[in-house]
């Protein structure tokens, strides 16, 4: 089963990752989900893959109504973004989707009906939940043509999806970033292969930098805060991406 | 797929009888009255041609509906396997409950999939039927030719290939019959 860590609370305001599980197989890549509450209302973002529903459904139980879940947000259209999405219509068939307009006709193939789905713009849009202001911030080509990452203004907390991710190593699983140079070695091969666009990650970079960003949570591997925050903004602003090796 | 390519073969070569008993009425017309039970022989032999596709066409719609609800059973299938372990998680939750409607849905999609089953087991012994009366017309055909005096040889020729055009649709049909589509296995 997996873990659950709330990582910021002010009130009903909370941010809860769920993370890491021990019993996951091992062909399945590590993902991370985020609950945000609000007012009694709940939103989900990057759900994660069909295989791995049971063990975030009983970490999110633990915390919220599952029924009571408003939306999900999916930064893209990758399976283990959304391909549970069906799974989680079956406790509130009203649940609404938001995800880039780009992808509005691909991710109905994982479940839902044309009234799922809520398309985001390119440009981004405000999502509210129960008065609070979520804000989609574009991050396009990083790694997929129509993404989108979310920030909390109130909480100061970027939603990354893929950009910040690292495949850790088992002995590795720490909930936040602890010592960024040995961290980062293992995000390096990800964002070159993984990000197809230096222009596109120049842009992200100066787009976040404007923001007020406490905690920066991927969709894989540990949360960056503090000072790695920026740490990691430089970071990513100086790699060169779009390569494959050999 | 292989059963809609035997499929489709039946009905092509269903269109190839439709086109030789016409030019059988032909010939049975220039034969005049030597050949008139040849003639409405020849006739009937188009009327089972046209059957035999229609038929045809309602199996290619059955297997069509088939393939769907066994796409939704295996989806069903996935989908309770999660609903279950989630259900073992968290058996405190809603998880419980949404996986006993999701697994009386199952049983909605089970039954409705073996009623289809059934209608294309009858729909294919439907098509049996309508060959056996095509071997019979064929059959008759052969007899008839015999009567045909000046004509019986080309007669002779044509009721042979509808004898072995409509064992051509019998072996095709028998072989859809084997088809792990029909036989469940």
């Amino acid at each position: 089963m997996k873990i659950t860590e709330t990582i910021f609370q002010d009130g009903t305001h909370k941010w809860v990752a769920i993370v890491r599980d021990p019993d996951k197989p091992n062909f399945l890549v590590d993902t991370n989900e985020y609950l945000v509450t609000h007012g009694g209302q709940g939103m989900l973002l990057d759900p994660g893959g069909a295989e791995i529903f049971p063990a975030v459904f009983s970490a999110l139980s633990s915390e919220f109504d599952p029924s009571a879940l408003a939306a999900v947000f999916a930064s893209h259209q990758d399976p283990d973004i959304c391909s549970s999405l069906a799974l989680w219509l079956e406790f509130n068939p009203k649940m609404r989707c938001y995800v880039s307009w780009l992808w509005n006709s691909f991710i109905p193939h994982f479940g839902g009906t044309a009234e799922t789905f809520i398309s985001i713009p390119d440009e981004g849009m405000d999502i509210n939940l129960a008065g609070l202001t979520l804000r989609t911030v574009p991050a396009h080509y990083l790694h997929s043509s129509g993404n989108f990452n979310l920030y909390d203004k109130v909480a100061k907390i970027l939603f990354s999806g893929d950009v910040g991710a690292a495949l850790l190593p088992a002995d590795q699983n720490g909930l936040f970033v602890e010592d960024f140079d040995k961290h980062i070695r293992h995000a390096e091969g990800f964002h070159r292969r993984w990000m197809g666009s230096n222009e596109a990650k120049r842009r992200w970079c100066e787009r976040v930098s404007q923001l007020e960003i406490d905690m920066l949570c991927p969709q894989h591997g540990a949360i960056y805060r503090g000072a790695d925050v920026q740490r990691f903004i430089s970071w990513f602003d100086d790699l060169q991406v779009g390569i494959v090796k050999g | 797929m292989r059963i809609n390519e035997e499929i489709k073969r039946v009905v092509s070569v269903s269109f190839k009888i439709n086109i030789m008993a016409l030019n059988a009425i032909f010939l049975a017309k220039r034969a005049g009255t030597a050949a008139l039970g040849f003639g409405v022989l020849s006739n009937e032999l188009r009327v089972f041609s046209q059957d035999l596709r229609n038929c045809m066409e309602s199996l290619t719609d059955l297997i069509h509906g088939c393939v769907g609800e066994v796409s939704i059973v295996l989806q069903d299938i996935r989908f309770t396997r999660l609903l279950g372990e989630a259900a073992q998680l968290a058996p405190a939750s809603a998880a419980p409950a949404i996986l006993a409607q999701r697994e009386a849905e199952n049983d909605m999609h089970a039954h409705k999939l073996a009623a289809l089953r059934n209608q294309l087991k009858r729909a294919l012994e439907d098509a049996f039927q309508i060959v056996e009366l095509g071997g019979v017309l064929a059959k008759s055909a052969k007899i008839e030719a015999a009567y045909g005096q000046s004509f019986a040889a080309p007669l002779a020729q044509v009721s042979g290939e509808f004898d072995g055009i409509v064992e051509e649709i019998r072996s095709s049909l028998e072989s859809l019959r084997r088809s792990a589509f029909f036989t469940g296995h």
